[in-house]
This record gives C-alpha cells, structure tokens and sequence, in this order.
C-alpha cells in the first residue's frame, strides 16, 4: 500500500480567463510535514480550499487518503483539521466551551468530547485557558487553540495557513516544537508560512508556487540543490594590503563565470563556483603557495529564502 | 502647519465625501423625495374649485411631516452609532486622537457630516413642503419654518446620541441596539407617563411634561394642526419646548462625548474571564444573577442543535440571566398593566390595555430582533467563523435552523413574558378569549417575520453593522411605515388602500382584532396572517437559497 495521504495530479483552478492554479502535482507521505511556498496571490490559499473541500478544481484531481476532495466533500472534512489564516473567534465565549463547540459540529459525541476537549488541550498547552475568553487571548495563544481545534476530531492531514504569523519568537518556537510533535504522531502537515527559516527547520518537503505554477518541489535539500546549484565561497586576509594581491592571483586562477566581488572594509574576497571540494582545495593551496595571509575559506550557505528568491525573482 | 480647526476640519470632509460617496445616501434621498412627492400628488387639486378652508394641503402637510420625521429617526442614528466604536476596533481613532487634532474638531467633524447628511435627507423633501404651502393654508413662519427646524433638531439630538452611545460601546451591533433602544424610549415612552396616567399635578406633572419634550411627537403635532390630539391625553408642550431640549441635550451629550473622547480610553484590559462556582458565590449575586453567567457551562448535549446554543452564548444576550431578567420585566408590566385597568386606576377598556401590550411587544420585537437576526450570518463571515463551519460536516440546513431558532426562541420568550397579561385580560373579560388566541397567532407571525426578514439581510451583508443598520430600516419600514400609512387613513389615502397596506403589518393585525382605536373598521385576520406567512415563506426560500450558496465549493 502507498503511503502517500495527500496528492494532487495536474491541478488546475480558473476564475474565468485568470487561471489561480496550473497544472499542480505534488505528493505528501504519511508523518511528513510540507512546507507550501509562495508569494501573495501566488496559489497556495487556492490550493488549500480545493484540499479542504471549500473549492472545485477545474481540471486536474486532489485526494487525501485516496478520497476525492472535490467529490466528497464531506468525508473530506472528517480527514483534515484545517486552520485558515483568520482564527475565527467567537465573542464571550472561554476556549472550552469553543472547542466543546467545534467538537458538537464534527459530530463528536457527547461522552467522547469531554475526554478529547482534555486531550487536545494537554496537547498543545492550553488547558490553563480553558476558562478564558477566546477573544481576550493573545495571537500565540489563539493560534495553540486553533490548532487544538484542528486536532478535535484526530484528522489524518492538518493544514495549517501561516500558524507562525505575528506569533514572537517564543510562541514561534513553541509552535515548532508542536508541529514536529504532530508530525511524529503520523499526522500529515500542510504548512504555509513567509518565515521560511522557520519552515527549513520542519518540512520534510517543500513544494515553491509562484504565479500558481509548481516551480520546485522535493525535500528541502533537492529544492536546495536544483535552484541553488552554485555556492558562494568567501576568503578572509589578515590585512588590507594584501587585497590587491589576491584579487591579482585569483584573477588568473578563476573561470569567467566566477565573478570575483571584493569588499575592502571586510578585508574579504567572494565569487561562485560549481568546482569540486578537491578542486577548492587546489584553489587554497596556490593562494597560500602566492603567500597571501588567508585567516579564512568558507561556504557562504545558501537557505530556502535564495531558493524562493531564485524563483520569485523570475516572475 | 496649520492645526485643524472648524472650519478647515478634515474629519468633516472626509466623513462627508465617504458617505456621499455611497449609493446607499442616494437611495434614501431619492426614497424620501419620491415618498414626500407621491403624498403631495395624491392630493393635489385636479378640479377647479376652492377649498376655502385649506384642509386638502394640511392633510398631505401632516402625513408628509410624519414620514421625513421618521426617516430621520431611522437613518439619521445609524451612522453616528457605528462612527466611534467601529474606528476604535480598526484602530484608526488611536491615530486620530495621537494626532494634533484636538478631540473636539474630532467630536465637531463626526457630529456635523451626520447633520448634515440629514439636513440634504430632508431638504429633497422641501419641494414637496412647499407644493403644500402653495395649496394654501399653511403658513411659512407657523408650519414650514418650525417643521424644519424641528427636523433639524431631531438630526443634531439623533446624532450626539449615537456618537455618545458609540463612544460606550465595546461592539457596533451593541451600540446600535442601544442608540435604536434609547430612540424608542425618547420617541415614545417620554410621553408614556402623560399618556398612561392620565393628568397628574403638582412635582410629578411637571416631571411627566417636561419628559414629553424629549419627543418630537408633541412638537410635529402642534405643527400639523393636531394639537388638540396631544391636548387631549394631557400633553401641553409643542415645538419650541421640543427645540429647548434638543439644544441642551445636544450640549449634554457633545461634552459627555469629547470627555470620553481620550487615547485612555482605549486603555482598558481585556475581559479575559473569570469562572465562579455557584456553591461559593454569595446570595447577591445567585439573587441577581438566578442563573450565574459566569459558571462553567456543560457540553452541548446531542439533542441540541450546536450552532443554536452558540449563538446563545456567545451574545450577552443570548446568556440565560439576561433573557430571564428581560422575561419577568416584561410579564411584570403585562400583569402591572391589566391590574391597573381592572381596578380602575385608569379609565380603559380591555381593548386599550391589549392595545398597549401589543405595541410593548412589537416594540420588543423591533428593538431587539434586528439587532439578534442581522447578526446571525454576517458577523460570522466577518468574524471568520463563516469559514470554519463549511469546513465541518454540519449541513447547511442544521447551520441555517441552529441560527435561526436561536433567535426565534429569544423573541418568542419575551412574547411569552406578556401572557400573564392576556391570561388575565381573559379571567375579567371571557369572551375576548378568541381575540387573544388571534392576537398571538399575529404576534407569532410577527416574530417569524422580524428573525426571518432580518437574517435575510444579514445573509446579504458584509459587515454586521451595515446589516444592523439595514435591518432596523427594512422592519420599521414594514412596521413603522404601514402605520403612517393608517394615519392618513381618509385623507390622502382611501380605506382599501390603507387595509391592504396593513395586511403587510402582523402588528396592525393584531390592534385590529383587539379593537384598538383607529383599528375597529379594519377586518384584518385572515389576510393579514396568510399575507405575513407568504412574507415569511418568501423570505425562508430566499434564506435557504443564500445559505446554499455560502456554504457549497466555489
């Protein structure tokens, strides 16, 4: 049996002649958590409704746990906690009696909900609210019983719109330690998210929409390497005189395509490369052989932000 | 840099051109101008003859008056009771009052955009004013001259007040439930006292007069030539009086606001809840409470429809201590009111104490099932709670029933609260029993009406507000407007007309079986109920349609 849950195969979503949505096809396996990418508008919210079940797509199939999101809606929204962007609150209400609410709609029976209201809450550390108003909670607060709310009928997939906005970075953290914690139980994890630092330090996989098209997709590692193929190297001399120098010698070691940036005030030298580690090897031992004082040969490290950028930047 | 002041006020400007901006300032422009119109064409002389005592212009003057006044009373509170508290939730009063603009050119901007949005409401009315000025027998300086500024009084009061309650208040839906609330105790109950008691002396009468003048009723009557009605039931006050008061309640309620009007104000902890046990709260409390607000509430138990009992707790109102304080204040005043007429405090008959029970329960019914029903759906999709219930597995029809029985159930239990009343009315008089029963069937209709009409407009809204606001124009409409309608029953409007505008009124269906005065040639019952049940059935239809379509996949 495949242990894919979630998958969508050329997904497609048109308002009219603008097309939200091209041609989706992404996979998700069982316990892993992905990172969804993209700038505003780029198709990711488009894509989250027709998983949820709040969308039809135009052409193109998205199913979860082998059930057709689009054709059966209802079963879909017993498989998927969903929590949007906006928490929804409900004025004049404490966190227990809207957990105890959202328990009622799923269906939950009465002689079950206590027991699971109880459970969701020791999960994401909310009990101590329990007999707070809703409304009256913080941002981090709200976003924990949101997702206490999306954990209430123990759903197979939890897709989350950017839990970590505006949360500061305790309530960040927090938040991570949370998901990993889900996402080690076997629940499957839909994230979005702008942090994407945040993001590299969860997901398993990564999926980069801009303009609803798939630009990458894959673990964060294979996102890293097909649009970042080039690294930076940066060397750092003991002295300013020695500079020039070692723009001179560089000058004649390096190819065309590695463009050589100097920055004075940081007595450092910077260019990209695809060489081997042997080959920069061979690079250090002639600058050291030049007698050049280098204190410093490093890997500038590239993150998800390059990768997105590499791609966003196209659009 | 120049500092804003009066007359350069950014706040006016701004206000003025949004509202303008609006098509909704201009439909009810155009709505008043066709209303005023169409009474003057009705009556307007087609014969060439004389009518040498000028009664034609007064009867269209009067019903003219009557219908500009209460568009201002309906449209005029509804803006200003929004303006504060809705610039307070989006945060953009904090960025006003840390600006140089002092509070008051704030306070002054706010105050006069409304005014004058009233003032162009009722100036497309004065070519029709004048069109009865022209027919003869009204004059400028004793009937045009006072109505305007009568008019223009009502707009400055109606428009302080919703400023004030808004800079109360911690929702728009609350501060315009309390500014509609606080309308209807000005417009009417000022002049209960007068009215109901019958004429009094000494501290108390003059207490009960000066009262009346917080109503424009007294002041459009003396206008209208129908001062010997207000003479009658013991008003002596008229539109100077009326304008004494408006002035100093204006000035009362200005300098309350621009008091309040402060960047601490906005410096208030949020309530984050406190839960009691019952067994430790003291005997105060469990008194005025009876059912403690503030207990820890049970699950939703399966044979309760879960969005019902939301809606229930999650308005101040909907929690059990309120229904039930407003429940036995209303049985008190039902009982209050029969017991008075049979001893014979007061000289009514049973048809005059049944007349008053029934206006107390539309009135009931108009203050507080706009502001319950035009929130049930739109405060959901603005809250986002729209959202989260489509993606659960509740149907949309469950969704539909919770909302609407939630309200329902609210305003059937106040009906309820006035049955001592009529149980009563029915032990000293046995055979008006088959009255009563049509009574609350029509009342029942009524009800329906108010939850349906109002959560159809809801469902059509963005914003709560604008569905509040709505709400309380489309069923004072309905209710208010059909009953102007009834009071210019004769002149301009013939009797078939005036029964068929009433059949559309469940309230006027009931005054009419109970015989109230004015009422006793209509035959109103069964038309009127298969007329309200046809308005109700539509609205459902329109209701299930829209809610279908909110909640199916894009």
């Amino acid at each position: 049996m495949s242990d894919t849950v979630v998958e969508t195969t050329n997904l497609t979503k048109s308002y009219g002649d603008f097309t939200a949505l091209s041609d989706l096809s992404i996979h998700v396996n069982r316990g892993q958590i992905l990172g969804f990418i993209g700038p505003n508008g780029a198709g990711k919210t488009t894509t989250i409704k027709i998983l949820v079940g709040l969308s039809k797509p135009t052409s193109g199939t998205a199913t979860i746990a082998g059930v057709d999101c689009s054709q059966n809606a209802s079963k879909i929204k017993r498989l998927v906690g969903y929590m949007p962007d906006k928490f929804g609150s409900y004025d004049n209400m404490r966190v227990h009696e809207y957990l105890d609410f959202f328990g009622a709609i799923f269906g939950i029976p009465g002689s079950q909900r206590k027991a699971r209201i109880q459970e969701v809450m020791e999960t994401t550390s909310t009990t101590y609210m329990q007999d707070r108003f809703v409304e009256s909670l913080s941002h981090g607060m709200q976003q924990r019983v949101g997702i206490a709310r999306t954990l209430l009928h123990d759903p197979e997939v939890l897709i989350l719109d950017e839990p970590a906005n505006g949360l500061d970075p305790k309530a960040r953290i927090e938040m991570r330690q949370l998901l990993l914690q889900l996402a080690s139980r076997g629940k499957t994890l839909i994230v979005t998210s702008h942090i994407l630092p945040e993001l590299a330090r969860i997901c398993n996989v990564v999926a980069i929409v801009t303009a609803g098209k798939l630009r990458a997709f894959g673990s964060v590692d294979e996102v890293m390497s097909s649009l970042c193929p080039q690294r930076s190297y940066e060397i750092q001399l003991a002295s300013a005189a020695h500079l020039e120098q070692a723009e001179q010698v560089l000058g004649k070691l390096l190819l065309e395509s590695e463009v050589l940036t100097s920055s004075p005030a940081e007595l450092t030298l910077r260019f990209p490369t695809v060489r081997t580690e042997p080959e920069l090897a061979e690079l250090l031992h002639q600058l050291v052989a030049a007698k050049l004082p280098v204190t410093q040969f490093r890997e500038l490290t590239s993150d998800l932000e390059d990768a997105f950028l590499s791609v966003a930047g196209k659009d | 840099m120049n500092s804003p002041s009066l007359l350069n006020n950014p706040i006016l400007q701004r206000e003025l051109t949004s509202r303008l901006r609006s098509p909704k300032a201009l439909i009810a422009m155009a709505l008043v101008a066709i209303v005023s119109c169409t009474l003057v064409l009705m009556r307007w002389p087609r014969e060439a003859t004389i009518d040498l005592v000028s009664q034609g212009s007064i009867q269209v003057f009067r019903p003219v008056a009557y219908a500009i006044a209460i568009a201002i009373m309906m449209l005029t509170p509804a803006f200003p009771a929004t303006a504060i508290v809705s610039e307070r939730k989006k945060g953009t009063l904090v960025l006003m009052l840390n600006s140089p603009t002092p509070p008051w050119v704030i306070y002054i901007g706010k105050l006069l955009a409304n005014v004058l949005l009233s003032v162009l409401l009722f100036s497309v009315s004065l070519p029709a004013i004048f069109a009865c000025y022209a027919m003869g027998g009204i004059s400028i300086a004793g009937n045009v001259l006072p109505l305007v500024l009568v008019f223009l009084g009502m707009a400055f009061q109606y428009s302080a007040l919703g400023l004030w309650v808004s800079s109360r208040s911690q929702s728009i839906d609350a501060s315009l439930r309390w500014t509609y609330g606080i309308l209807l105790c000005l417009v009417v109950l000022s002049i209960g006292p007068t009215v109901l008691v019958g004429k009094l002396s000494g501290l108390k009468a003059w207490i009960a007069q000066a009262m009346t003048t917080l109503s424009p009723i007294p002041a459009l009557q003396q206008i209208t030539g129908a001062q010997g009605q207000s003479q009658a039931i013991g008003i002596g006050t008229g539109w100077i009086e009326f304008l004494i008061m408006c002035a100093v309640s204006t000035l009362g309620l200005a300098l309350a606001t621009v008091y309040k009007l402060h960047p601490t104000m906005m410096d208030r902890a949020r309530d984050a809840g406190k839960v009691i046990d019952p067994k430790q709260s003291s005997w105060l409390r469990r008194l005025s409470y009876l059912v403690d607000p503030n207990r820890r509430k049970s699950g939703i138990p399966f044979w309760l429809n879960p969005v019902m009992v939301k809606e229930f707790r999650t308005r101040k109102f909907g929690r059990l201590h309120w229904l039930l304080r407003l429940v036995a204040g209303g049985a008190i005043v039902s009982i209050l009111l029969t017991v008075v007429a049979a001893t014979g405090t007061v000289n009514w008959g049973v048809d005059r104490i049944a007349s008053s029970m029934v206006l107390m329960q539309i009135g009931f019914l108009l203050l507080l099932g706009p502001s319950l029903g035009a929130n049930l759906i739109a405060s959901e999709v603005e809250s986002g709670g729209w959202q989260l219930m489509r993606a659960s597995p509740i149907s949309p029809w469950r969704i539909l029933s919770g909302k609407l029985l939630s309200t329902f159930l609210t305003l059937l239990l106040l009906l309820m609260a006035t049955l001592p009343g009529y149980v009563m009315m029915s032990y000293i008089q046995p055979a008006i029993g088959g009255q009563v029963s049509n009574v609350i069937i029509s009342l029942l209709i009524a009800t329906a009406m108010v939850t349906i009409l109002s959560a159809c407009v809801s469902a059509y809204s963005k914003t709560s507000a604008a569905a509040t606001a709505a709400s309380y124009a489309v069923l004072l409409f309905l209710f208010a407007g059909t009953l102007l309608i009834w009071l210019g029953r004769g002149n301009p409007f013939g009797p078939v007309f005036v029964e068929r505008a009433l059949l559309l009124n469940p309230a006027a269906t009931a005054l009419a079986e109970m015989k109230a005065p004015g009422f006793e040639t209509f035959q109103l019952i069964p038309n009127g109920w298969y007329v309200g049940l046809s308005i109700c059935a539509a609205g459902l239809v329109i209701l299930i349609l829209r809610i279908a379509r909110l909640t199916r996949a894009e």
